[in-house]
């Protein structure tokens, strides 16, 4: 094999090569890898079927496996298949029937036959000097030769793209993230459809009242669609959640990406105003109270933030309104976009569940790494108590935290439709809640999907943040 | 006889190994904060003066819980000078006891423990298990107070009284004999009363008549199990058993308002009684269709509870099983389930209820559904992960060798030993559920409206928020007082089957 030697100089075809055998071991990757690089693939599969015939493996394998049939190697397996089989179901008590015995022995033998076979021809294979060919070591010699690389790089260019991501931990993880991502906002579209496709609900009954003609029903529901078959309806939201055009909804004769585009700025400013401001209040607290464990300062900012995890965003809303808009007039009870004031109250109830979770994740993360044994090193070195919280303890304990602020907050976005509806704020969640009861089902469809992708979204940002934040992932990364 | 060689440390292990003096403590400051907040609603300003009822309840708190800190400056006397508590400090703990009386759980729960020098688990369970039959008894004793009672108002008092007395001599005698490994064999009888009592809806009850039956059979041949374990650490929590008592106080009030309590009185109009303000008939007031709230709320604790012991059970039993399939099989089967449960998990809970409700309709049993279905995931990856991990200990690949099939390695071998984080998760996500379900009822998805559930009468009441706001108040302290409870429960348990303390 001239090709081989040749190659042994050639670095980039080499890196090239292994890259090339490493994706092929993947599933998944040696699908995208052959399919990207159709022209080159079909290329590269003829030549290898016409190295394996020139190279004559195919006669040397079948005369080796002729050559052990004809030894009884095989008889000779069967039988000890049979013996070995059949104390074990003595062993275990097990009855079996004699033909089952006799399949499941000969399976057996099979596979050992098999293992025996491919053991002597790469002995065999050895001995002629020539390892036996795969296709990787075909695209290997094939690159080896600077135009041939310059050909494949022309005709399966998608593929070095891919082969250029998968070189890359990092870029590679985070496609693999954003693919995965794609797949479950699909699932989600697919699943928040069918559940409002299987509807016993009628919207068209609902919205035209009950006087309404079966002609005036059908129009209607041939109007918006409804008439279609699931498949058809399903694609048309699909297509529609991706080119931001859903339609027109069924009250109003608005349309639904307008009205979102409206409406969901609002509720992502709140919630993320009350994600920063939970966050800078709840991390010192939990620290704090994680340095002093069981004193009266943690009791009590323990006590206050199990509270705060228990009061539901409804009544705290009533209950501020009742206090600081009607018993004292310092905030107005519902919100108006042009008055920061009335945004004080509902970010603090959206962001009290919040702070408490974070604080109370922040004091548990803290206390499990501050016993840990390299902070003891770290103290046994004379560090000071400050150094070693904040340059080792502080960092790894964050992680977890992250996880929490990141599932607190899709929770929060989520869950924000009470609070709007408590201060009377023209957000997402309250858009949603007054559409269910027609259902007015392209307005539920994209407010739940957008908000869907959205959380998803911080989710791939939280599980970057990761990598940036613990060094022990980021090499795990690489290694895999 | 002062020491005074002792160092600042010594003197602060000395307090903070001691558990009656952290208790003391708690229970003193709480009942004063509860005494003032009593008190402070009590006051009216515009006339300068006090409601009765409020203004006794809040001197009796400020009483118990002054008297409670002396209490705790004697214990703590005691502590740093002789580090034990005296005889005579243990004897003011019977001063403390008629403080259940007023209520003040904190207290008397804080005196039970100080009489008693050696605790144990069953004889907390016992303390409690009183405490609660009295707590109930004097809730529905406000009944008396009405026009008219329920037709089983009588004879359910007098089923509570007797069950109380059950549990006071039970008590007496687990003081006495509960702390032996071998206890005597008549206690047999105590242990079926207490059973009896049970019935009642009272948990501590149940727990502690299993436990003297497993010690009676036991014979003190084993060190115990598992479960008396459990309880043995759980009950040294004070927060956690206060958390389960009040949940047990609700479910007891739940069964025992079944013959105690008139429904009538919750859903029948009354336009006589429009929105009164809480009153020796009506201690909470009555709504805009003059409906008691009392009432009301006792019985929105039934629904509560039902619905959130329901979207706890149901998704920890699907999740569970899922969770478990996945990491057993592992390879296509993990990555198939959780695929499909990661689509499940992206949406967030209340909107996913929101959307099934939308499809559905609102209702009672779709509330449940709808809340099931959007916590499947997050017991399935809390199960996934306790499976992954049981399934590589070595007596489940004893067991594999040994040729046991698959599910009797699942489900004898692997689920019995991943099932404790199970337990704190569905204890912690319980009072999230009582949450959603008032959230959802709030914004007319949830519980149908002329159902008394919390978050309907709180919807109710909002209406009435500035001029009788006691009707949105009171439904949003039961909520929170019994999501709390849950919560300092799970937080208990958690610290009580921390596999790390093992």
């Amino acid at each position: 094999m001239t090709g081989h030697v040749a190659s042994r100089k050639n670095g980039i075809a080499d890196g090239m090569a292994s890259l090339y055998r490493k994706m092929l071991l993947h599933p998944s990757y040696r699908f995208l890898l052959l399919v990207l690089g159709a022209p080159l693939t079909i290329l590269l599969y003829l030549l290898h079927r016409h190295r394996l015939t020139k190279g004559g493996y195919r006669t040397i394998t079948e005369a080796i496996s002729k050559e052990l049939l004809q030894s009884g190697l095989r008889d000779e397996l069967l039988q000890e298949a049979r013996e070995q089989i059949s104390r074990k179901h003595i062993f275990f008590g097990k009855k079996t029937g004699k033909e089952e015995l006799e399949k499941e022995a000969s399976a057996l033998a099979d596979t050992r036959f098999n293992a025996r076979a491919r053991e002597q021809l790469a002995r065999k294979l050895e001995e002629a000097d020539s390892p036996r060919l795969s296709f990787a070591d075909t695209y290997h010699d094939f690159i080896s030769h600077p135009g041939y690389f310059a050909l494949s790089l022309v005709i399966g260019f998608p593929m070095y793209l891919l082969m250029a991501l998968y070189a890359n931990p990092y870029l590679k993880y985070i496609a693999e993230r954003l693919v995965m991502t794609v797949f479950v906002i699909l699932g989600v579209a697919v699943l928040v459809f069918t559940i409002l496709y299987v509807s016993p609900m009628n919207p068209a009954a609902n919205l035209l009242g009950e006087t309404a003609t079966a002609e005036q029903i059908a129009a209607f529901n041939a109007v918006y669609g409804l008439d279609q078959p699931y498949l058809v309806q399903l694609w048309q939201s699909i297509k529609g959640i991706i080119t931001f055009d859903l339609g027109k909804s069924f009250v109003g004769n608005e349309l639904v990406a307008t009205a979102i585009s409206n409406k969901f700025p609002i509720t992502l400013t709140l919630s993320v105003v009350a994600t920063l401001i939970a966050v800078v209040i709840a991390l010192p607290i939990g620290i704090i109270s994680a340095t002093r464990p069981n004193s009266f300062f943690d009791y009590t900012f323990m006590f206050i933030a199990l509270l705060g995890l228990s009061i539901p965003n409804f009544w705290q809303g009533l209950i501020f309104i009742l206090n600081f808009s009607i018993k004292l007039p310092w905030f107005p009870a519902t919100y108006n976009p042009n008055n920061w004031m009335s945004a004080v109250m509902p970010i603090v109830v959206l962001g009290t569940g919040f702070t408490a979770a974070v604080a109370r994740m922040t004091r548990s993360s803290t206390l499990e790494v501050i016993h840990e044994d390299y902070i003891t090193t770290a103290k046994a070195k004379g560090l000071r108590n400050g150094q070693v919280l904040w340059k080792h303890a502080i960092g790894n304990a964050l992680i977890p935290i992250i996880t929490v602020i990141g599932l607190m907050f899709g929770g929060m976005l989520g869950g924000a439709a009470v609070t709007e509806k408590v201060f009377n704020i023209s957000g997402i969640g309250s858009y949603i809640v007054d559409r269910q009861f027609i259902p007015d089902i392209p307005a539920i469809m994209g407010g739940v999907v957008y908000v869907a992708i959205t959380i998803s979204i911080v989710n791939v940002i939280v599980d970057l943040l990761y990598a940036f934040f613990d060094p022990r992932i980021r090499s795990k990364m690489k290694q895999y | 006889m002062k020491n005074v060689s002792l160092t600042k440390q010594e003197m602060n292990f000395r307090l903070k190994s001691n558990p009656e003096y952290g208790q003391a403590s708690f229970a003193g400051l709480i009942s004063l904060a509860l005494a003032v907040l009593l008190l402070w609603n009590a006051y009216s300003p515009a006339d300068g003066s006090f409601k009765a009822v409020g203004l006794g309840a809040g001197i009796a708190f400020g009483l118990f819980g002054l008297l409670q800190l002396a209490v705790w400056y004697l214990i703590r006397t005691n502590l740093i000078r002789h580090a034990a508590i005296g005889k005579a400090t243990r004897g003011l703990g019977f001063l403390l006891l008629p403080s259940l009386f007023t209520g003040n759980v904190f207290v008397a729960s804080t005196a039970f423990h100080l009489v008693k020098k050696k605790k144990y688990a069953a004889y907390t369970l016992a303390v409690y298990s009183f405490m609660t039959t009295v707590l109930v008894f004097g809730v529905t004793a406000l009944n008396l107070f009405k026009p008219y009672v329920a037709n089983g108002f009588l004879s359910g008092m007098t089923l509570l009284l007797i069950a109380g007395f059950i549990q006071l001599i039970a008590l007496l005698l687990i003081a006495k004999y509960g702390g032996e490994a071998v206890i005597p064999r008549w206690m047999a009888i105590v242990a079926i009363a207490l059973l009896a009592t049970a019935a009642t809806g009272n948990l501590f009850s149940l727990f502690l008549s299993l436990m003297l039956f497993a010690k009676l059979r036991n014979r003190g041949f084993t060190s115990g199990s598992r479960f008396g374990d459990v309880f043995e650490r759980l009950s040294r929590s004070s927060t956690s058993m206060l958390g389960l008592l009040f949940v047990t106080f609700l479910l007891t009030l739940s069964i025992t308002s079944l013959i105690t309590f008139d429904y009538g009185l919750a859903i029948d109009n009354n336009y006589s009684a429009i929105l009164q303000s809480p009153t020796a008939e009506y201690p909470l007031g009555t709504d805009n269709y003059g409906r008691d709230l009392f009432s009301r709320i006792v019985f929105g604790a039934r629904i509560s509870l039902i619905v959130g012991f329901l979207t706890t059970l149901i998704p920890l039993l699907i999740g569970g099983l899922l969770g478990a399939l996945s990491g057993y099989y592992g390879k296509r089967t993990d990555n198939l389930i959780m695929r499909a449960l990661d689509v499940l998990y992206a949406v967030p809970a209340i909107l996913l209820a929101i959307a099934i409700i939308a499809a559905f309709g609102a209702g009672t049993v779709n509330l449940i559904i709808a809340l099931s279905v959007s916590s499947i995931p997050t017991y399935a990856r809390t199960m996934r992960a306790n499976v992954l991990q049981v399934s590589t200990l070595e007596y489940v690949q004893a067991a594999r060798a040994f040729g046991s099939n698959d599910w009797i390695i699942l489900f004898k071998h692997i689920l019995p030993n991943s099932v404790a984080p199970m337990i704190v998760q569905s204890t912690l996500t319980i009072g999230s559920a009582v949450i959603s379900t008032s959230s959802l009822s709030f914004l007319g998805l949830g519980v149908e409206p002329h159902i008394p559930e919390w978050g309907n009468i709180l919807k109710l009441g909002s209406a009435y928020l500035e001029t009788h706001s006691f009707t949105a108040i009171y439904p949003g302290l039961a909520i929170i007082l019994l999501v709390l409870s849950f919560n300092f429960l799970g937080d208990g348990l958690r610290d009580a089957l921390d596999p790390k303390l093992d």
